[in-house]
């Protein structure tokens, strides 16, 4: 988007505050959604959580064809679409809502690191590990990523998808890994992520950020969600500050709700996913 | 160990971030290396560059090579704390991502400064008929990288992807001056792997001549990263003004550092025996007694005998 159009939607986000039905889109739980996307959802999830805005998760099997961007999950807020952890926290910020206000520059700038850290590396693993992991491709992704749709559609459509994250990961380099090396990326990003948080309840000690939302949301559908072998959930269950950190989070953001929360959700997919 | 990479000009030793960054940590933590730049010779090595090559083992990636290079005892991050450790592996990742797209547009997809200054430059340093395809596939490769990487909708087209990619190149390198403020390097006064990175990403943007620099420009405006990287040129690269390393200087530094090497020794030396004398019986501590006019006569030899 050019500057102008940014500078106009910005000014639109900011006329009107937080509506009740705000809603938030997604790939439905049980059947269809895979390891990455759901863990970019919980992520804005728990975001939304620790900004006090309330917000209703609807699943729809087309998410990804509706979002403006092609990713899930996306927002529709008042009559505006924004995708994304980033846009959305931008977003919420021009509303007047921002968890990171209290940090100074050089802070800011160790959380966008950070972040950039998760997306480079636990996110392109678990891309990795769905769609370039032959095994976990065959019984996983391939039943999940179709199953809304008859045959031969699930089968096209996941095809498709996989070219197209085969040819990303080649792109950058990834095609080249092996799964153990990939494994060892995750091991070394989880063990930067430990030492950063070391004792703290938050990686910004007191307050939660966005940074703390990313960070649960991977590591929290890392850890529930069962797939051919526990190697990526053993490599974060290592890092005893991790777990509690995400146990934590869950605990203060996720259930004192009576609408059925994600984590609930996530150990139910854990069941489901044993086909 | 030999080091296989591009070489260098407008005051570089290489043109390649990631030949940079190897060449970089090498000079940090004191690796013995020996630098090859690729000429315009039929022993050009396979693979993407920097290669490192150590007695059969043949390592190509630079976080492979910073990593084995770590193995073999030349550590520039020693005496990094864990957190510290944390935070270069999370400011590479932001290097990778925001940084890198619009390093490879300004040298590889921006039309006129691809045609005017990257092709010759590469071609002239590949052997003929390879240099007619190489820059061409290195510049798809790199479109193509972008592309897939940064040009999903809502950006629908190569001028918007320019935009953002630019953008996100800005913020990084504000982000990263934040960070330096005031220090020599990252992590206080000894560079370390992080230092080696940027001054990898940061030192093609400062330094080479392109016709299109918005991103140069952008760059000079950030006065610690730019004093930064001539402090990295000057200190460990000793490189002059105009960029040509003279033939003289490394065996100037060799006779310079034989030359310190015996002027410490004699200094121990003389050390050693001025101990000598000082704890040999003849010569008693001086004490700092008031002298006793009664007992002058016992008290006068000893002082006699103290005077050099």
């Amino acid at each position: 988007m050019s500057l102008v159009a940014e500078a106009f939607v910005t000014q639109l986000a900011a006329a009107e505050p937080w509506p009740e039905n705000a809603a938030l889109y997604q790939q439905l739980k049980e059947e269809q959604i895979l390891l990455s996307d759901n863990a970019s959802s919980l992520a804005v999830q728990a975001f939304l959580q620790m900004c006090n805005l309330p917000i209703q998760v609807i699943c729809r099997a087309n998410a990804e064809y509706m979002s403006p961007s092609g990713k899930v999950p996306f927002i529709h807020v008042g009559n505006q679409v924004v995708s994304e952890l980033g846009p959305i926290v931008q977003f919420v910020k021009a509303k007047g809502h921002s968890l990171s206000d209290g940090l100074d520059e050089v802070q800011k700038a160790e959380m966008k690191a950070y972040m950039e850290l998760v997306n480079n590396m636990l996110l392109t693993a678990e891309l990795y590990l769905q769609w370039c992991d032959d095994v976990t491709v065959e019984e996983i992704t391939h039943p999940r990523y179709g199953s809304p749709y008859p045959w031969p559609l699930n089968r096209i459509l996941s095809y498709q998808k996989q070219w197209e994250v085969r040819r990303k990961m080649k792109a950058i380099g990834w095609a080249g890994k092996t799964l153990e090396q990939v494994l060892e990326d995750v091991d070394q990003c989880c063990h930067a992520l430990s030492q950063r948080l070391g004792t703290q309840p938050y990686f910004f000690n007191k307050q939660p950020t966005e940074l703390d939302a990313l960070v649960f949301g991977h590591l929290f559908t890392i850890l529930t969600t069962q797939l051919i072998t526990d190697e990526l959930s053993e490599k974060v269950k290592n890092y005893s500050n991790l777990t509690a950190f995400c146990r934590r989070i869950e605990q203060q953001y996720f259930e004192g709700h009576e609408k059925e929360s994600s984590a609930i959700a996530a150990r139910s997919s854990k069941r489901s996913l044993l086909k | 160990m030999e080091l296989s990479c591009w070489g260098g000009d407008w005051g570089l030793p290489s043109l390649h971030p990631e030949s940079l960054t190897v060449m970089a940590y090498a000079k940090f933590s004191g690796a013995p290396l020996t630098v090859n730049t690729i000429t315009n010779s039929w022993r050009a090595p396979k693979g993407d560059l920097p290669v490192l090559v150590s007695e059969d083992i043949v390592i190509s990636q630079p976080a492979k090579i910073l990593n084995f290079l770590r193995k073999q005892k030349y550590n520039a991050d020693y005496d990094l704390s864990a957190k510290q450790g944390a935070d270069t592996l999370a400011y590479i990742a932001l290097l990778e991502e925001k940084l890198l797209p619009a390093l490879l547009h300004t040298f590889w997809v921006e039309a006129e400064n691809y045609c005017s200054v990257t092709k010759p430059w590469f071609a002239s340093r590949i052997a003929f008929p390879l240099s007619l395809y190489l820059p061409g596939k290195m510049s798809r490769e790199a479109l193509n990288r972008i592309l897939l990487t940064k040009g999903g909708p809502p950006l629908y087209s190569l001028t918007e992807v320019e935009a953002q990619i630019y953008r996100d190149a800005k913020e990084c390198l504000n982000l990263l001056s934040k960070r330096l403020g005031t220090s020599q390097f990252f992590f206080g006064d000894t560079p370390t792997t992080l230092d080696a990175f940027v001054f990898g990403f940061l030192a093609p943007i400062y330094k080479v001549c392109f016709p299109r620099v918005q991103l140069q420009e952008h760059l000079k405006q950030l006065s610690n990263l730019c004093r930064f990287c001539d402090e990295i040129l000057t200190c460990y690269f000793r490189l002059t003004v105009s960029g040509h390393s003279p033939a003289g200087q490394d065996t100037a530094d060799a006779n310079l550092q034989k030359l310190t090497q015996l002027v410490n020794k004699e200094s121990n030396l003389i050390e050693k025996m001025d101990d000598n004398l000082r704890k040999s019986p003849q010569h008693p501590p001086r004490k700092l007694t008031t002298l006793k006019l009664a007992a002058g006569g016992e008290e006068s030899s000893p002082m006699s005998r103290l005077s050099p």
